[in-house]
């Protein structure tokens, strides 16, 4: 198959093409969308050059322009960030899965859907595409990275992760169907991972394009690419990457995001995780205040992604509002798994997606559902001046 | 202690400089042009040193260089080996073969692609084997070698835990291509992260040559001139290593000028935790120091255009040095550089009678810089009425500006909001403000700071680390720490130490996030004195 060949038959003309340049920029926006998680970019990043170096080609298309009736999926990887960083996957493993869920589905993939924005999974979408010769829809489930499989707005809007097929670099394969059960979907596939050694690939949320059109984030692709895009310009013409990503989020989504901190890291408290806790790192980080922000202390939960924010005494943001700690000079997002004491960063708020703030979505993954007893107040309303 | 004698060079851009130490005091000093070949201006600051000292070469206990060699080899593309790449991770790690993202030029420096193996083998985190190791695979591949490389590298999935598929590949590798090949076995440059790590290892491997032939040319020297004691290198964190060890591990000096100047600042002060600046002609270095070593670099280092995760300390290089050029509109100042006249200060800068203002002669109107350092060849204003005629408001603004530059540095490199000290050294320590910065309780000149690098070197502490996943369900946390601090005080030992000297001086968890349990990495880093 190839991408045209598909756009053709739907009688799609306008697709945009997607280059290294395109990719590195879309990672980068993914990446501080990411929201602390998401897991190293250089694994998707060099796996979609890859795919882009053997000369297929691949192509995103919107969400208005796709068929009601085709079969769309997510390939992804789902486990532990750090063993992906050592043990990058087998070139055939996101072949194998689609195959796999294909087979259980009895009709082929026609175009994948990006799950999060994160450094690997969203990458990991094209590099999928660009294997199998489909187009990637610009959509996602969540236009941030959550911890965890049932955490999206496919979910709170009525659509479900079943089946997902997980597959390892042997090619072990293990099928989860569990209906309407999207939480348990997500432990079945987080003890799957643990038993391949700490990494999976699965195919996922299998959806049909009118699924697909009714309960994405639509457009959460073109608003990583304009993040990543702002920056990088920002880096090359030696602008400040903060006030170029701001000014990208309100040209592309219309919402005002928020620089409120500039600091260092002064204290990394980790709880390590349980099973109990669900099997996630949590911890909690101070930072001290510098430059106009001396003397002011912030300190932040993370649940693999950062949850929230208090600044003094005052709470600045709770989830699924989104909180990215960017290297005040060139906009790299410091991510819970790698930073350290004395990293400096300024800390971002970013309004998540209308389509994340359903009563649905502030129970599933609001603050109440993260353990903290407070209802959940728009980013908007707290860091109103 | 007995009587110790030690020279020490550090290579910078524009000087080489040298120092004879005998116990803490500095015996003699030099700076000489930096050649092209390096080994050569070494040689001129040693010959400088033993005739100003008059000292008996014989006497000499200790020689230390903090050297650019390798670094210079990877970005000039110059002398490297041609390098034979194992992988051991199929199936798993395909999606992503060695050398991908590397610049053309230097993949074809190294030998290009027909030597490039990616063979069944390495291990799983908690120790299985991902699949048994393709012995035969590895040994086809050596036999289609033999002739076409200098040096082999091998990587496998997770070696930092358990190194044995390493250890056998190398086996098969010395059996087929003999023992005089250089290998580099990834786990020995360290660290979970394997593209990083690759391709430190493979620059490792096209590297050894030259450090090899630098470390010669420098014993042969010395033996030349009656010298007999070992050598030491200058690490990325600032600790040294016997040069033995070097000519296995040289990607572990591509920062050890820097690193260099922050020991030798702590050692010339005594001051463990703070602030060091390296000011030079052009730019300046800014390090913060935690119980005596750089704090490491958060990001991945980049070298000659490859992404790798070798130790280098956490610096701020900002454009400020004695060259500095301070543009101006009338008396309002506009920008500080980051242009420098560089060498051309003595034609080009107001204070030898040029046309332009620079941030050293700011320091000479203010009255700030008023003797000259007698490793320098000029002295320090040629003409004192040019700078007279300077007016005072640039001359106030031109001071403001480069003390308000050195303040924003000091505050981003520093992690506590409590002030601490600061020590400025470097040719051009002495054209900065060093009072009114605020978050600093003093800022210090120690003697001989316009060669702190070099004293840097001959510091007599050998640094090393080591890296363990554990499972806190099976292994209590205390005892964890300390096994992987007996595998750090044996890489210490490994590397020179004296055992019993050796201090554990940082201890580092990260927990394996997305993961049930309690498993987490366990980060040791040691220090101890030099056997001698």
């Amino acid at each position: 198959m190839n991408p045209r060949s598909i756009l053709k038959e739907w009688g799609v003309k306008d697709a945009r093409v997607i280059d290294k340049k395109a990719i590195s920029e879309i990672t980068l926006g993914a990446s501080i969308l990411a929201t602390g998680g998401g897991g190293d970019p250089e694994i998707g990043l060099l796996w979609t050059y890859k795919v882009l170096d053997e000369g297929k080609e691949i192509l995103m298309v919107d969400a208005a322009s796709v068929p009601d009736d085709i079969q769309t999926a997510s390939a992804a990887c789902l486990g532990a960030a750090i063993v992906l960083t050592e043990k990058p996957p087998s070139h055939t493993v996101l072949n194998l899965a689609i195959r796999k869920l294909e087979t259980y589905l009895g009709r082929p993939i026609q175009a994948t859907i990006p799950i999060e924005c994160g450094g690997v999974n969203s990458p990991v979408a094209y590099a999928a595409a660009g294997e199998f010769g489909v187009p990637v829809i610009d959509v996602d489930g969540m236009n941030r990275a959550f911890p965890e499989l049932q955490m999206t707005s496919w979910v709170t809007h009525g659509v479900h992760a079943s089946p997902t097929v997980s597959v390892d670099d042997r090619h072990n394969v293990t099928v989860i169907d569990t209906g309407d059960d999207d939480v348990l979907a997500e432990t079945l596939a987080r003890r799957a991972a643990m038993a391949y050694g700490g990494i999976s690939w699965v195919a996922t949320y299998p959806l049909t394009g009118s699924q697909v059109k009714e309960t994405s984030i639509i457009g959460s692709q073109s608003i990583a690419w304009a993040v990543g895009r702002a920056v990088m310009r920002a880096r090359r013409d030696h602008l400040d990457p903060i006030a170029e990503l701001l000014c990208s989020l309100k040209e592309e989504r219309g919402v005002e995001g928020y620089r409120v901190f500039r600091g260092k890291i002064v204290d990394i408290r980790r709880d390590f995780g349980s099973e109990t806790n669900k099997g996630f790192t949590l911890g909690s980080i101070v930072m001290e205040g510098i430059d106009h922000d001396r003397g002011r202390t912030a300190s932040l939960d993370f649940q693999n992604e950062w949850l929230n924010l208090r600044v003094d005494d005052d709470i600045l943001c709770l989830p699924p509002d989104l909180i990215a700690i960017l290297d005040s000079e060139t906009g790299e997002p410091i991510r819970t798994d790698i930073m350290k004491y004395g990293y400096r960063g300024t800390v971002v708020l970013i309004p998540a997606h209308e389509r994340m703030r359903t009563p649905k979505g502030i129970e599933m993954f609001g603050p109440r559902h993260f353990g903290y007893d407070l209802d959940y107040v728009p980013v908007e309303e707290l860091n109103r001046s | 202690m007995k009587e110790s004698f030690r020279v020490g060079f550090d290579v910078g851009g524009t000087f080489t400089d040298g120092v004879l130490m005998h116990g803490r005091e500095v015996v003699a000093k030099a700076k000489s042009l930096t050649t092209s070949d390096v080994t050569g201006g070494i040689v001129n600051a040693l010959d400088e040193i033993l005739a100003k000292s008059q000292l008996d070469a014989s006497r000499v206990t200790m020689v230390s260089l903090g050297t650019t060699h390798t670094t210079n080899a990877i970005i000039e593309r110059r002398n490297l080996n041609r390098v034979g790449i194992f992988r051991l991770g199929a199936p798993a790690t395909t999606a992503i073969p060695p050398l991908t993202g590397w610049p053309e030029d230097l993949k074809t420096a190294i030998g290009g692609p027909d030597v490039i193996h990616v063979v069944r083998g390495g291990s799983e985190y908690d120790g299985r084997d991902i699949v048994p190791l393709d012995k035969k695979a590895i040994e086809t591949a050596c036999r289609a070698m033999k002739g076409k490389v200098d040096a082999v590298a091998i990587t496998g999935v997770f070696s930092p835990i358990i190194s044995d598929h390493e250890e056998r590949a190398a086996a098969i590798v010395r059996d087929i291509l003999g023992s005089n090949i250089h290998v580099t076995l990834s786990h020995r440059i360290a660290t979970i992260s394997l593209l990083e790590r690759e391709n430190s290892t493979i620059l490792n491997a096209a590297v050894i040559s030259v450090m090899q032939r630098a470390v010669q040319s420098l014993k042969t020297a010395a033996a030349e001139r009656g010298i007999s004691a070992p050598l030491f290198i200058v690490q990325n964190d600032g600790s040294v290593m016997s040069a033995d060890y070097a000519v296995d591990y040289p990607i572990f000096t591509v920062a050890s000028g820097p690193a260099a100047s922050v020991r030798g600042a702590v050692y010339l002060s005594g001051i463990d935790n703070g602030v060091v600046a390296d000011i030079g002609g052009t730019s300046t270095d800014v390090a913060y120091i935690v119980n005596g070593f750089p704090r490491e670099s958060s990001i991945t280092v980049n070298i000659g255009g490859v992404k790798t995760n070798i130790r280098c300390p956490d610096l701020l290089s900002i454009a400020l040095g004695g060259g500095t050029i301070v543009k101006h509109d009338g008396d309002n100042v506009t920008s500080l550089g980051p242009e420098s006249v560089g060498y051309n200060l003595v034609r080009l800068a107001t204070s030898f009678g040029g046309p332009l203002l620079t941030v050293h002669d700011a320091a000479v109107a203010v009255g700030e810089l008023n003797a000259k350092l007698d490793v320098f060849a000029t002295d320090f204003v040629t003409a004192p009425d040019k700078v007279k005629a300077l007016p005072k408001r640039l001359v106030e603004n031109a001071w403001e500006a480069i003390r308000r530059t050195v303040e924003e540095a000091v505050d981003k490199m520093k992690t506590t909001a409590e002030p601490v000290p600061a020590i400025f050294i470097g040719g051009g320590a002495l054209v900065v403000p060093k009072t009114r910065i605020s978050g600093v309780t003093e800022v210090l000149t120690p003697e001989h700071f316009e060669v702190g690098g070099a004293v840097g070197t001959t510091i007599a502490e050998i640094g090393a680390y080591a890296e363990g996943v554990v499972d806190l369900d099976y292994e209590a946390r205390d005892a964890a720490i300390a096994r992987v601090t007996e595998a750090a005080k044996d890489n210490a030992e490994s590397a020179g130490a004296v055992r019993g000297s050796v201090e554990v001086i940082d201890v580092e968890e990260i927990p394996f996030t997305y993961m049930p349990g309690k498993r987490e990495k366990i980060r040791i880093r040691v220090k101890g004195k030099v056997r001698q």
